[in-house]
């Protein structure tokens, strides 16, 4: 089946099998292995990615219905002038980060939520932006510091 | 996973899709967090599977304001009932409910027919329209629509009373009449996030000026085969003033909700357990 889609930006048109999930398309068919496979049934979020504005997981979802939209993955986050993105400054700075797999799904879900708070022109409260990251698993940190570096991400 | 996928986008397309399939195994797939899953476990060999994620029919995807009804789409993700003002005005109980739904990235794909078609004793937001007296819209293959209330629409567990030349189109909840509400979704379940309900209560009562009933809706989710409509409940409660209740009223309030309870033990909690949670909550709302 062919789809026309953009990725990080870029637009592109392939030809897809039809069962083909949108994980398998980023990471074996356009080389983007920042986007990490881990429970594969939708509980960790480590492989989040941005598709029109909104986070999903990228292994429970088709990879032929981006079609017409726009994918973003942690690789599109930055380009050279600005290596690092606002969220992955700040989970730097609050030490957010311990083995890192499940850090682009972090970065990808708050990255989707701070944009979407900036629009409305809403600060959230800890206990929301705990809420806005509810399906995003992390087994090193213990979350008080990703909380913690999500939190300053919304501060002036 | 190795399927054949039809894609749809208009509804002519989809009736085509469904008309065309009607000796075949196919199944129809909206946002997918079931599905998938589903297609995982199962050999899938042969199978066609008709996507109408990129339908374009608004009455497909889109939350219309009527004058006697709210219609949802049934391809209206659980984000956009969470995102919507009028929804958590007029339902504050379907908010909750959507709200409650595993995590943000399953709410920005998972659809409200999907809740309702996968039947799940424990779908969140099937439980709060339950609640709410929505109303199936069911479209068959010759654009023939049928009009089918959703506390009969689900039939068993996994099982509605859609044929195989059926799709659920959209639902409609009927507008409030009262002045007032009181309305929430109770859901028990070990974590907050991702989970599936242990047991769930979803309560909407719509009450005049003085604050008496006038109206009232309550569902109990996951002790049951399907969710079932707490009517005896419902009666119980309306003419009541609700600032005036006694021990006794939420009591009774409570053993009427659990007359509606036929749960079983399972690997998320007994029977036991589920009877006195039910009987808890139901007591405790109007605390």
């Amino acid at each position: 089946m062919k789809i026309v889609f953009k990725i990080n930006g870029k637009q592109v048109s392939m030809e897809v099998k039809p069962s083909l999930l949108l994980i398998d398309l980023i990471r074996d068919v356009l080389k983007l292995k920042g986007t990490k496979p881990g429970c594969l049934e939708g509980e960790c979020g480590a492989c989040s990615v941005i598709v029109d504005g909104e986070a999903i997981n990228s292994c429970m979802y088709l990879a032929i219905n981006v079609n017409g939209k726009e994918v973003s993955t942690i690789e599109g986050l930055t380009g050279t002038e600005n290596p690092l993105h606002k969220v992955q400054d700040k989970m730097l700075e609050h030490g957010a980060v311990q083995c890192g797999f499940c850090t682009s799904g972090i970065v990808m879900t708050t990255k989707a939520y701070s944009d979407k708070c900036l629009e409305e022109g809403i600060t959230p409260t800890r206990e929301e932006v705990k809420k806005s990251l509810e399906g995003n698993l992390c087994r090193c940190t213990g979350y008080a510091k990703i909380i913690d570096a999500a939190e300053a991400v919304y501060k002036k | 996973m190795d399927f054949d996928v039809i894609n749809t986008t208009t509804k002519d397309e989809l009736l085509t899709a469904i008309e065309d399939h009607q000796d075949t195994n196919f199944r129809i797939g909206a946002g997918y967090t079931d599905l998938i899953m589903n297609l995982r476990f199962q050999p899938t060999e042969g199978m066609t599977l008709i996507n109408i994620a990129q339908m374009k029919d608004p009455s497909f995807i889109s939350i219309e304001e009527q004058q006697d009804h709210i219609v949802l789409g049934t391809l209206v993700t659980a984000s956009n009932i969470v995102n919507s003002p009028l929804i958590k005005l007029e339902f504050p109980v379907l908010h909750e409910a959507a709200l409650s739904v595993a995590s943000t990235q399953i709410r920005n794909s998972a659809t409200v027919g999907g809740n309702i078609c996968n039947a799940s004793p424990s779908a969140d937001m099937a439980g709060a329209l339950v609640a709410l007296k929505a109303v199936c819209c069911v479209l068959n293959s010759k654009g023939e629509e049928r009009i089918e209330p959703l506390a009969s629409f689900i039939v068993g567990v996994g099982k509605t009373s859609l044929d195989k030349n059926e799709v659920l189109k959209s639902i409609s909840i009927p507008r409030n009449s009262g002045d007032q509400l009181k309305s929430g979704f109770e859901k028990v379940g070990t974590r907050n996030s991702m989970e599936i309900s242990i047991v769930s209560l979803a309560y909407h009562f719509q009450l005049d000026e003085s604050g008496k009933v006038v109206d009232a809706g309550v569902s109990c989710g996951a002790v049951a085969p399907t969710i079932p409509f707490a009517e005896s409940a419902c009666d119980f409660m309306v003419g009541k003033d609700l600032d005036g209740l006694s021990e006794t009223d939420k009591e009774e309030f409570a053993e009427n909700v659990l007359k509606y309870a036929t749960p079983i033990s399972d690997i998320r909690a007994s029977e036991w357990y589920r009877k006195e949670v039910l009987f808890n909550i139901s007591q405790a709302i109007f605390d």
